[in-house]
């Protein structure tokens, strides 16, 4: 009994620290971003605020029971993935201590299917709002998934084959043993999921799901309040997972909580520094973009970790 | 402590606190001061210190600027928006065009008070008013939230029909869904 | 009586019996159909853990039929999707004419595939086949609407298929002297077959055909929509099944375990066979998939999708390994499952508001609230997301192509199964999410007979997406009769050869505990604010819409998708069907242009003739 208890509180913990993370990554984005355009910028903890106040919001509207249902589905996969993806090392003291989870219940192939999961969701609620705004925003990022999976499966299927392992925790075994991480030895298939982040996290030019200018926020154009702030939350988690996944397989995971953020910090920098600079494409010329250079990228992982 | 939480509960005054520091605003650019919205939300004013940012859809939002002169087509629409939003919600109107009609104040197809058909939390005078005077009007709501003081929505239920006659009044083909909260 | 024989007497005897019960009453076949179905199943399912066989002969013709394991396995599906379907089809087919050709039909091609699966010699498996092939068609063409275009390319390509079939049955009885099935495979195990590559590919594009695997499937979108849903959803479902059947029989006991692998000749072309038909499959699953997201019509939306799910069966039944071929009877039986529920509740809207395009419905939730549930799960069991069974399905299809070196097929793979999502969404979203429309305010949910078997069968996708194993045994025990020997399942927990595993027990707990968390948060969470508002009542920058009005997005769904993809979309099967018909054609009118009529020609002719044979001649010599 006590045993369960513990898992539960591992459980509490970790999902806790991935929204605490997520939201203060979040913050210091804006914040930064703020920097950039000689701005002072919102605290870092402006998300946090924002997520009280729609939380506080007195009213609330829902379209139906999809659209209820919606950000249950982003929060239910959230927390599910995040059972499922070994936060640490398995080797870290901290790890067995603190944030025990289904890591082993679990593989690379169901992660990426798991994932999915909170989008169907989310897209189910947007279709229900009836707004045309919300239906275009999600074939925008249905077709923007199709383009940017591919170099990221051709990375994953590189790893894979060549270790001949899905787990993720013989992934990072393996990197224990050699000493040597998958971003150095598989650098290829390294920088085709790193082009596929951009699509993941939708910073520029890969916004092109909420498109505040022409789409007005796209899928949660109609969600306020309490729904807006669980997809938030919903979000904030799934930045971290993606981010914790990345290190995890590339970058030989995190023996303790400031090495996991050094690393999924900088990881985060990538697509946010490549959102500076860029303006947004088109939904076609971003799939393109994937299905080009990344896929090569990726192809050329696969080759090499074959041979 | 007492005086400052202005008798509030703990949790409403952090509710209010949130509030207060999260504003996210919907910028009808009804007439000419929506040329100062930019302004204050970039680089040089940067409302967004203060928490202040733009919400894509009326579902999202908390603040409604009214920049300026309504004319009477603009403002069945501003009521459509203002409808949509949730609460607590916020009105802020901008420039004499909203206070008395400004320089508009005998023309045919314009509203001269904007008080008679939304209620209005801050006005900020000018024609136009500058980002400064725009800033400023926004901490002033931002105070009179903190206060607990800002329930516009509230206002807009109790006198709703106060607000529809008057509505009813400019608004010739009126062809509305019913405001049912 | 035998049970078998007495299965299949009852089959063909209620065919007759519905044909004739339509000369006195239009609402008779139906209930005639259902019983029919009833009887046969219960007696099947009464019988089939007995050892049966029967062998008589006819006109010096020995025929066998027997039950072994593979049999059972595809049994169930013909069976549990065959009295659910005629259970649908009473209330769906009400209001229908020419029910007694239809139920005839119906029931002669449900009792045909339970005799392809019994036949044990090659005689009596090729009159099913057929019987099974002219039904199907008849239920093509039987409103008599667009023959031309959908019954002739069904028939043009089946007549392929049965021709090659013909052609291996005769070449193999040339060789052996018998019809025998069992014969033929020891005959295969000795070494004793010259040609059996020749044949072994001919009876491959037989079966190819019934599955519909690029590029013989352009019968399948044609004929899935145009049937009657009741029937698609065996068309589809168990139908299609048959070329499984025997592509799992060639691929797997012929070409895998024939003991013949030492042959280096033989092992070559068989697994460069093999090679083509996964690579085929994957081909057929991406280019499907491509052409499913930019239908209108959900039917023909769905039909592609078939196509596309076949592949991936046919992909796993190439691959071959243990993993592979569990993945690929698996994705069959839940393929019969899902996509016969999606095509019932396809044909439920269609019953209820009249068409299928999906540009002219939307926002039906409200209104079928049963059959979005079905289309719901349905739809998520064919996408593959956990954590229903389809999840199952596509996981061990993609470990055991990646366990197995399949690199680039795997990606293949995994972009159709990404562009799935599209299309799954565009259904959801073009039949039952949206504003709702006003012609449609009066559409009422499906009769309760119709809605039943739809619910049941989405049910057991929700129920095997835990607990697989229920449907591992069938498998496991079907695989063992193909050659494999101990194939370990279990009832919750997923495993590859790597030693990978998932815990399907662990994954649906977590997923309910946190969506029972969320829901009781967000439910109970200022419930007091919380309302519910029409889907009429959504921002629109201010203005408002009339009535009527309907802002839903149905056309041009996936455009973006479709510039960026531009290029897979520019050739078209059908298209160079066409082109090479009209080449011929265009070479027989040249052809007929040699017979002027004039005698002179023709003297020219012979003059000709023969100097060249003289030149031919000296030459020679």
């Amino acid at each position: 009994m006590e045993g369960i208890g513990l898992k539960i509180l591992g459980a509490l913990l970790t999902t806790i620290m991935a929204f605490a993370v997520g939201m203060t990554y979040g913050g210091i984005t804006r914040k930064l971003t703020a920097r950039v355009q000689n701005r002072v910028g919102p605290t870092i903890w402006q998300n946090f605020i924002d997520l009280v106040k729609l939380q506080s919001k007195k009213t609330n509207i829902y379209h139906g029971v999809m659209g209820h249902f919606a950000p249950m589905w982003i929060i239910t996969a959230a927390m599910t993935v995040l059972m499922f993806i070994p936060v640490l090392h398995p080797n870290s003291t901290w790890y067995s201590t603190w944030f025990p989870n289904l890591t082993f219940h679990g593989d690379l192939i169901f992660l990426l299917y798991m994932m999915v999961f909170g989008s169907l969701g989310m897209a189910l609620g947007a279709g229900q709002t009836g707004n045309p705004n919300s239906a275009i925003g999600v074939t925008r990022g249905l077709s923007q998934m199709v383009g940017f999976e591919i170099p990221f499966v051709l990375a994953l299927v590189a790893l894979m084959v060549q270790y001949k392992t899905t787990s993720i925790q013989d992934i990072m075994a393996i990197q224990d043993q050699s000493g040597v991480w998958m971003m150095f030895s598989n650098p290829f298939s390294f920088l085709a999921a790193l082009f596929a982040s951009l699509g993941m996290f939708r910073y520029s030019p890969f916004d092109i799901v909420g498109a505040p200018a022409e789409l007005a926020s796209g899928p949660v154009s109609e969600f306020g309040g309490k729904y807006l702030g669980v997809m938030m939350t919903g979000g904030s988690i799934f930045a971290f997972i993606k981010l914790t996944l990345y290190v995890d397989l590339f970058m030989g995971g995190a023996y303790s909580i400031p090495e996991l953020l050094i690393k999924t910090f900088a990881l985060y920098m990538v697509p946010v520094f490549y959102g500076w600079v860029s303006p947004r494409y088109r939904t076609e010329q971003a799939i393109r973009y994937f299905w080009g250079w990344p896929t090569a990228l990726g192809i050329l992982g696969v080759i090499i970790a074959v041979w | 402590m007492e005086n400052k939480r202005n008798s509030q509960t703990i949790a409403e005054y952090i509710k209010n606190w949130s509030r207060k520091h999260s504003l996210f605003i919907m910028a009808y650019g009804t007439g000419c001061g929506a040329i100062e919205i930019p302004a204050t939300l970039t680089s040089r004013y940067d409302a967004e210190r203060l928490g202040i940012r733009g919400a894509a859809t009326p579902r999202q939002a908390d603040v409604l600027l009214i920049t300026g002169y309504l004319a009477t087509k603009t403002l069945k629409r501003v009521i459509r928006v203002y409808e949509q939003m949730q609460d607590p919600k916020y009105v802020i109107a901008f420039g004499s065009c909203t206070i008395n009609g400004g320089m508009y104040y005998d023309s045919y197809n314009t509203i001269n008070v904007l008080e008679k058909y939304i209620p209005v939390d801050v006005y900020i005078n000018g024609c136009m008013p500058r980002p400064e005077a725009v800033i400023a009007g926004f901490q002033q709501l931002q105070d009179k939230i903190a206060r607990g003081e800002a329930d516009n929505g509230t206002r807009y239920k109790e006198n709703l029909e106060w607000y529809r006659a008057n509505q009813h009044r400019v608004i010739k083909n009126w062809r509305m869904p019913d405001y049912n909260w | 009586m035998n049970t078998l024989a007495l299965i299949i007497l009852i089959f063909f005897s209620g065919a007759t019996l519905a044909y004739l019960s339509s000369l006195i009453s239009n609402k008779l076949p139906g209930w005639v159909a259902l019983l029919t179905t009833m009887t046969g199943t219960v007696l099947f399912y009464m019988s089939f853990q007995n050892e049966q066989a029967l062998s008589f002969s006819i006109i010096g013709l020995n025929l066998e039929w027997a039950l072994d394991n593979y049999t059972i396995l595809f049994a169930h599906i013909i069976f549990g999707l065959g009295i659910l379907a005629s259970l649908y089809s009473v209330q769906y087919m009400q209001n229908k004419s020419q029910q007694g050709s239809f139920y005839a039909n119906f029931l002669l091609s449900i009792g045909s595939m339970f005799g392809i699966i019994i036949s044990k010699d090659f005689i009596s498996f090729f009159i099913f086949w057929e019987i099974m092939t002219w039904s199907s068609f008849l239920i093509v063409v039987w409103n008599g609407i667009g023959f031309r275009k959908n019954g002739i390319w069904y028939m043009a390509m089946s007549a392929i298929g049965a021709y090659a079939m013909l052609t291996a049955i005769v070449l193999i009885n040339s060789e052996i002297g018998t019809y025998s099935l069992q014969a033929f495979f020891n005959a295969v195990q000795e070494n004793a077959i010259d040609n059996l590559m020749l044949v072994s590919i001919l009876l491959l594009i037989g079966f190819a055909v019934k599955a519909a695997l690029m590029p013989l499937h352009i019968w399948a979108p044609r004929a899935y929509s145009n049937t009657p849903a009741s029937y698609t959803s065996v068309f589809s479902g168990a139908l299609s099944k048959m070329g499984v059947f025997g592509m799992g029989l060639v691929l797997i006991r012929v070409f895998r375990f024939s003991g013949l692998q030492d042959n280096f000749d033989y092992a070559l072309v068989s697994q460069f066979t093999s090679h083509v038909l996964a690579w085929l499959g994957g081909i057929t699953a991406a280019i499907a998939t491509l052409y499913a997201l930019v239908q209108k019509d959900a039917k023909k939306l769905l039909a592609y999708s078939s196509i596309a799910q076949l592949g991936y069966i046919v992909i796993g039944l190439a691959i071959g390994t243990k993993l592979a071929v569990m993945s690929a009877l698996f994705l069959a039986i839940m393929h019969a499952v899902f996509k016969g529920a999606l095509f019932m509740a396809v044909g439920a809207v269609e019953r209820q508001v009249g068409t299928t395009d999906m540009t002219k419905i939307s926002g039906l939730i409200r209104r079928m609230p049963w059959t979005f549930f079905v289309t719901l799960v349905s739809i998520i069991a064919l996408a593959g997301v956990p954590p229903l069974s389809g999840f199952v399905g596509k996981w061990m299809l993609y470990e055991a192509l990646i366990t197995n070196g399949n690199f680039f097929l795997v990606v293949v793979v995994f972009f159709s199964s990404t562009a799935a999502f599209l299309y799954s969404y565009r259904i959801l979203f073009g039949l039952f999410l949206g504003q709702e429309e006003d012609d449609t305010a009066h559409v009422k949910e499906a009769p309760a007979t119709m809605v039943i078997p739809m619910v049941i069968l989405a049910l057991f996708l929700i129920v095997t997406g835990t607990y697989p194993g229920i449907v591992f045994e069938p498998i496991a025990h079907g695989m063992e009769y193909l050659g494999f020997t101990d194939v370990t399942w279990n009832m919750t927990v997923l495993s590859n050869v790597w030693g990978d595993s998932v815990n399907l027990q662990y994954v649906s707990t977590t997923i309910g505990v946190a969506f029972m968390l969320a829901l009781i948060f967000l439910t109970f969470k200022g419930r007091k604010g919380t309302r519910g508002v029409s889907t009429k009542d959504i921002s629109t920058s201010g203005e408002i819409p009339l009535e009527h009005e309907n802002l839903t997005f149905q056309l041009d769904f996936f455009k973006p998708f479709e510039r960026a993809a531009a290029p897979l979309y520019k050739r078209s099967i059908t298209k160079i069907y066409e082109d090479v018909a009209n080449g011929l054609e265009a070479l027989f009118d040249f052809t007929r242009k040699i017979y002027t009529g004039n005698g002179q020609t023709y003297a020219i002719y012979v003059v000709a003739f023969l100097v060249t044979l003289l030149i031919v001649v000296q030459n020679m010599l």
